[in-house]
């Protein structure tokens, strides 16, 4: 058999690969693999410049495969199959090796680095010879959306699916609406109320006609792909327990599930919990809603102390930042002055993060207002405990003072702590429902985290707002409306095109064993009584292979992950 | 000159490749003998992936997918999961021995746990020394 004439392009990502894998080396062994008619190497394969040199090479060079040894397929294999398309090739006539995530980033010995470039780019010259041409299908998208979660975040996407005229479901597992945000009093930093954000929405959503509120309500189950997804909601009714369930076709998903605040008892040496008047940011929220800033004896406190970073930048709890409690607790000095003008308010922080539009502004108008600044390190958290009877104060606060080096010690008769976020607990349940991922503090991962944040690894389902990661109000409307927007342009479409990639029953081959039947999680695999053989509804198939792998017979193919395509990567991997 | 074992990696593409790649973006060093080939699940992984791997010339092979509950398509792990012990057994008897073929489970948040791994096996399998994996694995092909 006569090679296929293959193209083979090792991008030099900057200097993100070149600086540690020789790229033309990798090109100059590329150009000596059979079939490989063409091998450069270039700056920057996924520019512009790059791909036109592809398109151009596919033309002159009338090449019938392409490999881009380059970054993760994961970033940029769309990218690249676009560019063979445009130039009027397959597009699964391309195979990538990742000498980027998987070889310069990790590795820092040069030779050894380019020597397992130019293996893997041997693996994927080997691999794309077994190519085969492949048609995505294209399959009608249903123009409704399920939301899950009732916050800010789930009430704007919902809003703007209905100005489209676009029908939602907006499942929501308490018994209002208005999440996390329904609990504060004002936002940092123009000071404008959080309930009067909330309850317009409130309004708007619950009055929709494009909206079904279902309260009381989870997502029980999500089968599906795609543009046809069905979701099965269940409604509790009380006390009787399980309710009815409705079960509704949507299109899309998006998850908005946001987050829970910190266990500020976890943190003994604060004393939550055992100090009365040592409390987290969310009761001093309810505090300031009712308009009394009061200790639990129901008198004015002379000193109130804040506490940065509780549960959050800290090396035993997480190490992340959650992002809105510096200026939540400038918000707090300042209410505290307002509501109480002869009190002492003491902030207690670690670094004062200060990022996003106004926020520089209002720590500068809030610095004036004096407030006690006082810097304490992450590893040395300062310790709260009861002052002696003599004392004019009920607490005392043992601080390590990083700015003057001094051990300070300052009273307090009321102590806020600013709980940071965490992913909820059941976010590994939901994760399981729509099928999406979580990182390490349990956030669900987006698809990319600078270029594809509200779109997840599963077609179809986003994220928005604080279940993907700590997020203020205007990051968290901004994503529900990028969710929404990326949805309301396939819904325009009418029609999604999904991956080619699934498994393929050889009839011939079949003995109508009917082993893949059970295995398949999708009940994809259909057997047929008549003919005694077993086929695969495609667009059913989600691609895992487990049947391909189970088959006595040999008789189902994973298309684009066939034993010859693997078989011949193995071989140039170890060539 | 030391022995520089060659390992080929299967990995599951939503968890695992997805764990080595942030190994990659956290720019976490591990050893560089293990070659990746990613398959959409690990329940794709065909036992003769595994012996073509050894046969071909791999000093070890490493399988990697989701963690149990935590699988893309729900319960492939459990597949690969059930299948290995029988592969395990298939290799011993080949005579091959049990350290050269591994089954990790990495998320995509693992991705120091992913560069552990590595290193881990890389020491392993350097430990046992070359692979003299000899069978015929034309016969069995030629049964597929």
């Amino acid at each position: 058999m006569e090679e296929p004439r293959t193209g083979v392009y090792v991008c030099n990502c900057g200097t993100n690969i070149a600086k540690v894998v020789d790229c033309d080396a990798v090109a100059d062994s590329a150009a000596q693999l059979p079939g490989v008619v063409v091998a450069r190497s270039y700056k920057y394969m996924c520019s512009n410049p790059g791909q036109e040199m592809i398109a151009q090479d596919i033309e002159e060079h009338a090449l019938e495969r392409v490999v881009v040894a380059a970054c993760s397929p994961r970033m940029h294999e769309p990218t690249f199959r676009r560019a063979l398309q445009t130039a009027g090739l397959n597009p699964y006539f391309l195979e990538m090796a990742n000498i980027r995530e998987q070889v310069s980033w990790v590795h820092d010995d040069g030779a050894v680095a380019t020597q397992k470039a130019k293996a893997l780019v041997h693996a994927a010259v080997n691999r794309v010879v077994h190519h085969e041409p492949l048609d995505r299908m294209s399959v009608d998208m249903c123009p409704n959306t399920l939301i899950i979660g009732g916050g800010i975040a789930g009430m704007t996407a919902a809003l703007e699916f209905a100005g489209a005229g676009k029908q939602v479901y907006l499942v929501e597992k308490l018994d209002h609406l208005g999440g996390n945000l329904a609990r504060v009093d004002l936002t940092a930093p123009y000071l404008d109320s959080a309930r009067d954000i909330i309850a317009d929405r409130i309004t708007r959503v619950t009055d929709n006609e494009h909206i079904d509120v279902m309260l009381d309500a989870q997502v029980q189950s999500l089968d599906g792909f795609v543009g046809n997804f069905k979701a099965t909601i269940r409604r509790e009714t009380g006390l009787e327990g399980d309710g009815p369930t409705v079960s509704v076709d949507v299109g899309s998903v998006v998850v908005c599930t946001g987050y829970k605040e910190f266990d500020a008892s976890r943190v003994t040496h604060y004393g939550y919990g055992k100090l009365p008047n040592v409390i987290t940011s969310f009761e001093f929220e309810r505090m300031l809603h009712e308009g009394r800033v009061e200790t639990k004896e129901g008198r004015l406190p002379q000193y109130v102390a804040i506490i940065h970073c509780v549960g959050s930048r800290s090396p035993e709890f997480h190490a992340y930042c959650s992002r809105v409690c510096c200026m939540t607790a400038l918000k707090y000095a300042r209410e505290v002055k307002s509501a109480l003008p002869k009190s002492y308010v003491s902030d207690i922080y670690v670094d004062m993060h200060a990022f996003g539009k106004g926020m520089e502004d209002f720590y500068r108008r809030s610095a004036e207002i004096k407030t006690l600044f006082l810097m304490y390190e992450r590893g040395e958290p300062p310790v709260i405990r009861r002052a002696d009877p003599d004392d004019d104060c009920e607490m005392l606060i043992e601080v390590h003072e990083q700015l003057s080096g001094e051990v300070i010690e300052i009273p307090a008769d009321l102590v806020i702590l600013m709980v940071g976020m965490e992913a909820r607990e059941d976010s590994g349940e939901v994760a399981r429902l729509v099928n999406i991922s979580r990182d390490k503090d349990g956030w669900f991962i987006e698809s990319h985290p600078k270029l594809d944040p509200v779109a997840t690894t599963t077609e179809g389902v986003y994220i928005a707002g604080t279940c993907a990661a700590p997020k203020d109000i205007p990051d968290t409307v901004a994503q529900a409306r990028a969710a929404a927007g990326r949805i309301l342009g396939k819904i325009a479409r009418g029609k999604i095109d999904i991956d080619a990639v699934y498994a393929e029953v050889d009839e011939d081959k079949c003995s109508g064993c009917r082993v893949c039947n059970e295995l398949c999680p999708y009940v994809a695999i259909e057997y047929d009584a008549e003919t005694r053989r077993s086929h695969v509804i495609s667009a059913l198939c989600k691609a895992c292979g487990a049947c391909v792998a189970a088959c006595p017979s040999g008789a189902i193919k994973a298309r684009h992950f066939t034993d010859e395509q693997i078989f011949a990567q193995i071989e140039g991997v170890l060539a | 000159m030391t022995f520089e074992p060659k390992i080929v990696g299967f990995l599951c593409n939503w968890c695992s490749y997805t764990g080595a790649d942030l190994a990659g973006t956290s720019r976490v060093h591990y050893a560089p003998n293990v070659r990746i080939i990613r398959v959409m699940c690990s329940a794709r992984i065909d036992p003769t992936f595994v012996l073509k791997a050894l046969h071909d010339g791999a000093d070890g092979v490493l399988v990697c997918g989701c963690h149990p509950g935590d699988c893309h398509y729900s319960e492939g792990n459990y597949k690969a999961m059930r299948r290995f012990p029988l592969l395990k057994q298939l290799l011993a008897d080949y005579g091959i021995e049990e350290d050269r073929v591994h089954l990790e489970w990495i998320s995509a948040s693992e991705g120091q746990r992913f560069a552990d791994v590595v290193d881990d096996m890389t020491e392993r399998v350097r430990a046992l020394g070359p692979s003299h994996v000899r069978f015929d694995l034309a016969s069995d092909m030629a049964e597929r």
